[in-house]
């Protein structure tokens, strides 16, 4: 096992360093220049400013000296967006909230969804599933931007049940960007949940149990219920890489000092190291999970061999 | 399993309900905001620079004096040096002051400065005698600090946008400093403690409202090297000698508070004691957040204008900001259509400017038919620079299709393409959705395609001169049309469509120089500029003058609005009559 | 009972015969893997529900624009921001025209002297609302196509090569599949549409540029699962060259997961397209897609909700019908399902 981890890590060093390159070099064929208000500076000024960020230097020197930076845990300095700030202070600064909501969302939308998705099989074709059904289809087909103003028009403003908006009062805040984001969680597990239950039930251990007299909750949760929730983790990787997703929409919507809202901008103002520094970070991020999600897949089902092929 | 699918389609009958929800319940709302059948408000005319309405039937200061409000976009630097965008200025002009500052009518006062300046017979030299004002930290201001303050704008090392940009050509010696020259070559020396001697390059008839712009602002030069890097990093590493003080901004945050300042040498007349700002980048959410009361103002993009056009509650402000098509003649170092003088024409006459105030921008704005914006310049008997000219064109179908008829002819071909740069907001796209259908049908054989790029990327496009058809808007940096009329200058740095007419250039010239000194032949010489960049060789298209409207609370008194620097003064603003 | 035995008429009982010819005859006519499928498929009806469903939506963004006397992009700026109108239901109380303005109900189309009815409504530029949405419909389900399409060739390809060729081969495709999806694909995707100039091109590549790693390991594992199988050990001694293994053999088996997972992948491609345009990279103007309309509309939620909800609702309705059919195919294709 220790080798194995040991292994991936050092896969994922190699991953990232050339996604760090490869992020490098798109972003130079990206089109804007990265100092704003160009049009106003002088060519004296102009020059001093490249030089400052090292815009100046042929692409091969600025590229090791940022992969060299980036190994000392430098990423650089924000050109426009903050002038002069540390990329890695911005991404700091505006990780907390991502980071709340994203795991507030992650958690309710699951636990939510596997309670929905059994519920929905264990009393199968009855009103009870139907309903569990109708809540996954709201969470797979209204678009989250949608589905996050709804809320805040709806919940927080005619219902007043939360702040309509801003990262004010804490936890209060949290709600409904929490469960705008645990929309799709939601739907994905208990569609998954219910289709694996049903599955496990239908199965001749299940048969066996159900002869041996256990009782409709001992195999409920005792034998159902964990094995369903086994392949459940493989789908926690797409589920992380959506709440990425969502944070940028819904940050955006509850006004969040998040760290999505933040990318967006940098994107639209052009400012490299921001947009690399983030790029860099969401990897890792998903990187990690992935790796978490082998890691627990190894453990909770000894039936994977960790060093064969994932298939 | 399978039975349960047919009931997906009672999930769709939810999705279906809660849009119904969502719909019936804003009906309510709109219902319950009582909307006394007043008169149809004159939208176009009513602004008289911030002196709106409602702050003139406004009560005395009564309740708790808190002032809640949305910004658009987060504060890239509070370095009055670095600064260049609205948000910043803005907060810059309600935390810091400069010699003189704009006043509820607009007019530059002496605010820093004691009073008007000695102006020398030339006009070349002004002095002034510094107020006893102190800084945030109990520092006295002095003349100095103006000194620093401007040698470190033209300063290539810090960079900044607007030192050289505001200063070069019109104090003595800042294109030299800005090249690398000692700073002491500039023209601008602290006799003493109080007294600040300013040379200029030549005689501007509008320096004073210069000082009233952000970059002219003084710092203390102990406290900026004593922070160095650190310095206007967040809300502590700054100095402030405004109304207001800045705290609880922490350099990248989407939030920040501006209080009181107890230090500012006319606090007596600052009633608000604090002022919440809260970035919002959505516009339906800043209108919930003011429906929920937690705002006092939001601004209103079109889509909202026309359901809010006769709330009482809303208010519009003309700003003299101007959008107008620039017309690239030269790109890729070959002419393009749009370097004849007839197909130019033809385009600027082909798109109803009035339907597109009405209707796509519907807060107010007015159509343009001119370069310098209405309402925004003033000769000496308060005559409006825009009387001289009128309107230069207009929207004409038939006359249009004449001029396009001959410039086709001219250059040869049956059919053109042409694409149109512009931006990537929701309005810019609408807009210039509009102005392609507008131009393809009433030029017959013209083909416009849209490209909505970021802002950064199209000020590179612009520099490169890589585009046909430029959506672009000029707001003021002072108050005089010459901050309009000399971007057209052959070679500018804002021309970058390769217009160049001798007679124009020549024309500015003699407003800069020789003319400066004489008020009114310096008018003529600028409107005649006007007319022949428009009417004759209508080098670009104007579209529209800008408008802004926003929701604001009736108990929100005195908020002033400005043509050019920081947009808002909250200095005189004060809440009355909320419960 | 057994007493009436002799009582029964002559004739009652026929002796038979015990054939050995006929016990090997298949009474019930053979059926294909895939016409089991099928058989399977139609007995589901939400699935046959959505075909159909979606079927119509096909039609309905071919024809609709052509039906339609506007064409989607023609603007009378007069007529703007008019809500639905459709004649003979406008007498039931819905599409009857009336909206609200500043708080009140008005016959809008009364108001500005509208003699045309508008279907759908229209848009801020008074452009036709029922040409844009199936205009748009039309264009979201090209991108969602032609994306699946791609990512489709070239996951199926990648996998089944990696999967059976495996060893080193398998072992270098696989590390590269790896670092592709080790970056998020909202960050891919959002600097492709930087780079290439905007548009519906631009939106495919960009989907499709990380989109066909999700299949290739699909494809990759089934390649796994089914390459040491008998049927392909035999095939192989009786000399097959791998092409005609992997297409032949291998092919037909994978070919359900494949199918199940581009049906998968179609709406994920439209929703992606949706929140493109939220962020600003959707589609140029004036070109319309289903996500550049909703991301018009849900602002004006409270005002105009014919903008986002007809849009919307025809979207549900697209995720909802390949939701179903995706759902149906699996339970068809997957003999473990079999009931």
């Amino acid at each position: 096992m220790a080798r194995y981890i040991g292994k991936r890590i050092i896969y994922m060093v190699i991953t990232l360093a050339l996604i760090a390159t490869f992020t490098f070099f798109l972003m130079k064929i990206l089109p804007g220049s990265p100092i704003a208000s160009a049009d106003k500076l002088s060519p004296e000024q102009r020059a001093v400013v490249e030089a400052r960020y090292g815009l100046d230097r042929p692409l091969p020197v600025q590229y090791f000296d940022y992969m060299f930076g980036l190994l000392q845990g430098d990423l650089g300095v924000s050109i426009n967006q903050f002038k002069g700030a540390d990329v890695t202070d911005v991404i700091l600064s505006r990780m907390g909230p991502s980071a709340q909501i994203g795991f507030q969302g992650m958690v309710l939308g699951t636990v939510l969804g596997i309670l929905l998705g059994m519920v929905a099989a264990l009393r199968q074709n009855t009103w009870v599933d139907y309903s569990s059904t109708v809540v996954a289809i709201i969470g797979i087909s209204i678009p989250s931007f949608v589905f996050a103003s709804m809320l805040q028009y709806s919940l927080g403003l005619k219902l007043g049940w939360f702040p309509v908006a801003l990262w004010k009062d804490g936890f209060m805040s949290s709600v409904l960007p929490s469960i705008a984001l645990a929309m799709f969680p939601l739907a994905t597990a208990a569609r998954f949940i219910r289709t694996e239950m049903i599955e496990v039930l239908g199965s001749d251990y299940i048969t066996l149990a159900k002869a041996k007299g256990a009782s409709g909750a001992e195999i409920a949760f005792k034998h159902a219920f964990r094995n369903a929730l086994i392949p459940l983790i493989t789908v926690l990787g797409p589920m992380a890489v959506a709440i990425l997703t969502g944070s940028l929409v819904v940050e955006q919507i509850f006004a969040i000092p998040g760290i999505g809202e933040q990318f967006v901008k940098s994107i639209m103002v052009s400012d490299f190291s921001i947009i690399m520094g983030t790029t860099i970070f969401f990897s890792v991020f998903l990187i990690l999970v992935i790796l978490i999600v082998d890691i627990l897949y190894g453990i909770i089902d000894p039936r994977i061999r960790l060093s064969g092929g994932k298939g | 399993m399978k039975n349960s699918k047919l009931f997906w389609l009672l999930g769709l009958v939810l999705v279906l309900s809660i849009f119904l929800a969502a719909c019936g319940g804003g009906e309510e709302t709109d219902g319950g905001t009582e909307t006394p059948d007043s008169s149809e408000t004159d939208t176009s005319n009513t602004d008289d620079g911030g002196d709106d309405s409602a702050s003139t039937e406004g009560g005395e200061p009564d309740a708790e004096q808190v002032l809640n409000l949305v910004e658009g976009a987060e504060i890239p630097s509070m370095d009055s040096a670095i600064a260049e965008d609205s948000v910043a200025f803005n907060i810059l002009n309600n935390v810091n002051e400069g010699l003189f500052r704009l006043n509820e009518e607009n007019i530059a006062v002496p605010a820093l400065a004691e009073s008007e300046p000695e102006i020398s017979e030339d006009g070349l030299t002004y002095t002034f005698k510094l107020r006893d004002a102190n800084w945030s930290n109990g520092t006295p201001i002095t003349a100095q600090d103006f000194v620093f303050a401007w040698q470190r704008a033209l300063d290539p090392e810090v960079g900044s946008p607007y030192g050289p940009y505001m200063m070069a050509g019109t104090i003595k010696g800042a294109k030299e400093v800005s090249e690398g020259a000692d700073p002491s070559e500039l023209g601008v020396v602290a006799e003493d403690e109080k007294t600040l001697v300013v040379t200029l390059e030549r005689p501007t008839p509008y320096f004073m409202s210069l000082m009233a712009f952000g970059t002219f602002y003084p710092q203390n030069e102990e406290f900026v090297t004593e922070k160095g890097d650190d310095y206007a990093s967040n809300s502590d590493n700054l100095l402030y000698n405004g109304p207001f003080v800045l705290t609880n901004w922490d350099g990248t945050g989407l939030t920040w508070t501006m209080e009181k300042n107890e230090e500012y040498w006319d606090a007596e007349t600052v009633t608000l004691e604090t002022i919440n700002v809260d970035v919002v980048k959505e516009t339906s959410t800043a209108l919930n957040l003011y429906q929920s009361g937690e705002k006092d103002r939001v601004g209103l993009s079109g889509e909202f204008a026309m359901q809010y056009a006769d709330d009482p509650e809303v208010v519009k402000e003309l700003e003299p900001t101007l959008f107008y098509l620039k017309f690239n003649q030269e790109r890729n170092g070959e002419e393009t259509p749009l370097a004849n003088e007839n197909i130019r024409k033809a385009i600027s006459m082909a798109f109803n400017k009035q339907d597109l105030v009405d209707v796509v921008l519907a807060n107010g704005s007015l159509p343009a038919n001119y370069l310098v914006p209405t309402e925004f310049t003033f000769s000496e008997d308060g005559e409006d620079f825009r009387e001289i000219n009128g309107d230069l064109t207009g929207f004409d179908a038939t006359k249009a299709q004449e001029f396009w008829q001959t410039g086709l002819e001219e250059i040869g071909q049956t059919e053109v393409t042409l694409e149109l740069l512009g931006g990537d907001s929701e309005l810019a796209g609408k807009m210039d959705a509009y102005l392609k259908e507008q131009l393809e049908t009433n030029l017959e054989g013209l083909t416009v395609n849209l490209k909505a790029v970021p802002f950064g990327v199209r000020l590179e496009l612009d520099e490169a001169q890589d585009y046909d058809i430029q959506n672009s808007g000029w707001g003021p940096d002072y108050q005089d049309p010459m901050t309009f009329i000399d971007l057209f200058v052959t070679g500018a740095s804002h021309n970058l469509m390769s217009y160049s007419n001798e007679e124009f250039d020549s024309l500015v010239e003699q407003a800069k120089g020789e003319l400066a000194q004489d008020p009114a032949a310096r008018w003529e010489a600028m409107a005649e500029a006007e007319r022949i960049l428009i009417e004759e060789d209508a080098a670009i298209a104007p579209i529209y003058q800008r408008a802004v409207m926003a929701l604001q609370k009736p108990y929100v008194n005195g908020i002033v609005s400005h043509p050019f620097g920081g947009d808002y003064s909250y200095k005189w603003a004060y809440i009355s009559g909320k419960e | 009972m057994t007493q009436n035995y002799d009582n029964l008429p002559q004739g009652s009982f026929d002796r038979i015969t015990r054939d050995t010819e006929k016990a090997e005859r298949i009474s019930k006519p053979s059926v294909s893997f895939w016409q089991d499928a099928w058989r399977r498929l139609k007995k589901n009806k939400g699935a046959i529900f959505s075909l159909i469903l979606f079927g119509l939506i096909v039609i309905m963004a071919l024809l609709g624009p052509v039906i339609s006397p506007y064409s989607p992009n023609s603007q009378t700026i007069t007529h703007a921001n008019l809500p639905p109108k459709i004649p003979v239901i406008e007498n039931l109380g819905i599409f009857d025209g009336v909206g609200t303005l500043g708080g009140k109900e008005v016959d809008l189309y009364e108001m500005k002297n509208v003699e045309q009815n508008y279907w759908f409504g229209t848009d801020g530029l008074g452009r036709d609302m029922f040409s844009r949405v199936w205009k748009g419909t039309q264009v979201s389900l090209f991108i969602a196509f032609a994306a699946a399409a791609i990512d489709m060739l070239i996951g199926v390809i990648y996998g089944g090569i990696s999967g059976y060729f495996g060893g080193r081969v398998d072992d270098i495709m696989q590390r590269i599949v790896e670092i592709l999806t080790g970056i998020p694909n909202l960050v891919v995707v959002i600097l492709f549409i930087m780079i290439m100039d905007p548009g519906i091109l631009a939106i495919i590549i960009a989907l499709t540029i990380t989109g066909w790693t999700g299949m290739s390991r699909v494809v990759r594992g089934q390649v796994l699962k089914y390459k040491s199988q008998e049927f392909v050990l035999a095939a192989r001694t009786l000399g097959a060259t791998d092409g005609r293994i992997i297409w032949k053999h291998l092919m037909p088996n994978v070919l359900g997961v494949i199918i199940i997972n581009t049906m998968f992948t179609i709406p994920g491609a439209i929703f992606f397209e949706a929140f493109l345009s939220f962020i600003g990279l959707g589609l140029q103007a004036p070109d319309a897609s289903l996500g550049t309309l909703i991301n018009d509309g849900y602002k004006l939620i409270q005002y105009q909700p014919h903008i986002i909800a007809i849009p919307a609702f025809v979207l549900s309705l697209i995720m909802i019908a390949f939701n179903l059919i995706g759902d149906g195919l699996r339970d068809a294709l997957d003999p473990k399902m079999k009931d």
